[in-house]
């Protein structure tokens, strides 16, 4: 089991007069599955971009593991041990299957053989039931199949932190399970998993842990059945009755 | 008339297509060795030759840069240019060497140690380059390239007193061979070897992990980020990577090897643009695909300067001549932008490219993965029924 360690300190992030991420501070110290929620506009993927290193905090810290990866560029952030999937999918299109799963492979261990590196690659993509499409140009796949490439790739970087960032969406309801015995399986392997999801019924099922994020802050961190009749949360998604 | 599924079936039957590709480029290799041999062949004809070696590396390093790594560049003669220009001022002139503070007579740099110094300096401008180059992207990195070569060759030609202005520079000539035929066979092989040492490293570089992760920059550099990438590292190295490929061939072709002397005229957009025509109809996503582009380009090019056409059946023209004879003049020049056109239409991966595939065998694993193709609620039915 890899040592899990991700502690965010007061994190914030301004744009121009939007503040979109307002001193969020929580920690990850045991492989956990997270869900991550909140209304659009919450802050929910620009917090993502601020832990994997895509956008700088304008305020607040970051540690992963006892390394601060605050404003590190995300390829540092990723090889220190947390990998994200995207909102939209960002397959690396006029590529096959096989080099989008090695890109990982060699950019996470360069002197590993290619040989090793495939036979790992054809494993995962076995699990994800999409090894028949190997020689596939990663553009030809249908929208569920690049969903399920991309957390592929993931485990070609073996991160002790994952960030899924709206796994669900747009995805057959079988591939849905796919994708949630992948979560289940990789979470088995002592990974913690934060996954942001519109997708209700999923976060329920699968969190042990629930984040809800509002206007940029954390209005709940907790159990979710806790989290389900916070009032603060219950305001947040349903809207606030004057009268009462 | 021939049946190509049986000719191709024999052919994957028999010897498969990869040996035969192997045999094909060894046979080509081989004619290119031959040819200066051929005594029928005259110096004129060694010279396009040797252009057409030049520009093969121009093309297929380009072919790297732009096609294979996404950093559309026009900036790929001026780094030529640099290499020359700097391989040449440093064997003649001193200023540079006291402008350094060094005392070393430029008397002393052989044509070899200049053209290393030439190499090394067009490298050198190649990772100030790629620098500034990181933030930008598409048309603003072209427009940048385009900027930055126009600026060198504005200097080179505004500074005549030392660069020879619209006159050019002279290099230190590489080889001192005195018998004009012996000198231009050499050259030959010289810039034959030169263009195989070229294509040899920028296949090493294509193919290892490096290769890997420019193509994966190309098609989204935020998600190569993302899966561990060092975008930055990468970008900086392919550019001083192919500056310095390009610096070379420039400083050795200028070396009195094709030419005698380097001109600001060399570095104009025009010439850029010859040189990225070349690998896109070659293919600028393959670098044998972009030099074998480069080199046919030259060769027809200087073959279609005048079309003669002979007249059958004892016709004669107007003037009595039994051909017809057209100097083509710039009209050459419209058909290669007609061919360029047409491949940009209906060939995007280059006139080469079904012969690339075919004969890597691409085009089979191609024709297979198509077959399984499938949409998600296919792929879910078929999940259902792998557990039932």
């Amino acid at each position: 089991m890899s040592e899990i360690q991700l502690e965010l300190n007061k994190v914030s992030k301004r744009f121009g007069g939007l503040q979109a991420v307002d001193h969020v501070s929580f920690s990850v110290t045991k492989p956990e599955l997270i869900g991550m929620i909140g209304p659009n506009g919450a802050g929910k993927t620009t917090l993502t971009n601020l832990m994997s290193g895509t956008l700088k905090p304008s305020s607040g810290t970051i540690y992963l593991n006892g390394r601060r990866i605050d404003g590190h560029p995300p390829y540092d952030v990723t090889r220190a041990g947390l990998g994200r999937t995207f909102q939209i999918t960002r397959a690396l299109g006029r590529m096959t299957v096989m080099e989008n799963m090695m890109v990982p492979g060699l950019a996470h261990n360069p002197r590993a053989s290619r040989k090793d590196l495939e036979a790992r690659a054809h494993e995962i993509l076995a699990l994800l039931t999409i090894d028949h499409l190997t020689h596939e140009l990663s553009r030809a796949l249908s929208g569920g199949q690049r969903k399920l490439l991309e957390l592929g790739r993931l485990l070609m970087l073996d991160p002790a932190v994952i960030i899924l960032d709206e796994p669900f969406a747009g995805v057959h309801p079988r591939l849905q399970d796919t994708i949630t015995n992948y979560i289940y399986r990789v979470h088995d392997n002592g990974k913690a998993i934060m996954f942001i999801s519109h997708n209700m019924g999923a976060v329920f099922e699968l969190s042990e842990r629930l984040i809800v994020l509002h206007h940029g802050a954390v209005i709940a961190d907790g159990e979710p059945g806790a989290v389900r009749n916070d009032p603060a949360v219950i305001d947040a998604y349903l809207g606030h009755d004057e009268e009462n | 008339m021939i049946d190509f599924r049986r000719f191709e079936a024999a052919i994957d039957n028999g010897i498969g297509r990869r040996k035969l590709g192997y045999l094909v480029i060894a046979l080509i290799i081989a004619f290119f060795l031959w040819f200066p041999n051929d005594t029928s062949q005259s110096n004129y004809a060694k010279t396009v030759f040797i252009s057409g070696f030049f520009y093969a590396i121009m093309s297929s390093s380009w072919a790297l840069l732009a096609g294979i790594a996404g950093q559309f560049s026009f900036g790929h003669m001026a780094f030529m240019g640099i290499g020359a220009y700097v391989a040449g001022l440093i064997a003649r002139d001193g200023f540079i060497f006291a402008m350094l503070g060094v005392n070393i007579s430029p008397e002393s740099i052989s044509a070899v140690g200049a053209i290393i110094i030439g190499t090394v300096a067009a490298g050198a401008v190649g990772l100030v380059i790629g620098w500034l180059l990181l933030r930008l992207r598409e048309a603003y990195l072209a427009l940048f390239t385009i900027a930055f070569s126009e600026l060198f060759r504005i200097m080179m030609l505004t500074e005549y007193d030392y660069t020879g202005g619209s006159n050019g520079l002279s290099l230190r000539p590489l080889l001192q061979i005195a018998d004009v035929d012996a000198a231009r066979q050499v050259e030959y092989y010289l810039m034959f070897g030169l263009l195989i040492v070229c294509l040899l490293a920028l296949y090493w570089v294509a193919n290892s992990p490096i290769g890997l992760f420019l193509r994966a920059m190309r098609e989204d550099e935020d998600a190569a980020s993302a899966l561990g990438v060092n975008v930055v590292r990468y970008k900086i190295l392919v550019f001083v990577f192919t500056s310095m490929i390009v610096g070379f061939a420039g400083a050795v072709f200028y070396s009195d090897v094709g030419s005698e002397r380097i001109i600001p005229e060399q570095l104009e957009i025009l010439q850029m643009s010859l040189i990225i025509a070349y690998a896109v109809i070659g293919g600028m996503e393959s670098l044998i695909g972009a030099a074998a582009g480069a080199f046919i380009s030259r060769y027809l090019l200087e073959a279609m300067r005048q079309v003669v056409i002979s007249l059958p059946f004892g016709l004669t023209t107007a003037d009595g001549s039994d051909a017809f004879v057209w100097d083509t003049g710039y009209w050459r020049f419209a058909l290669f932008g007609v061919v360029m056109v047409f491949t940009l239409r209906y060939m995007r991966n280059g006139l080469l490219y079904p012969i690339i595939t075919w004969f890597s065998g691409r085009d089979i694993a191609m024709k297979e993965t198509v077959s399984k193709r499938e949409s998600d609620d296919e792929h879910a039915a078929r999940i259902e029924a792998d557990d039932e």
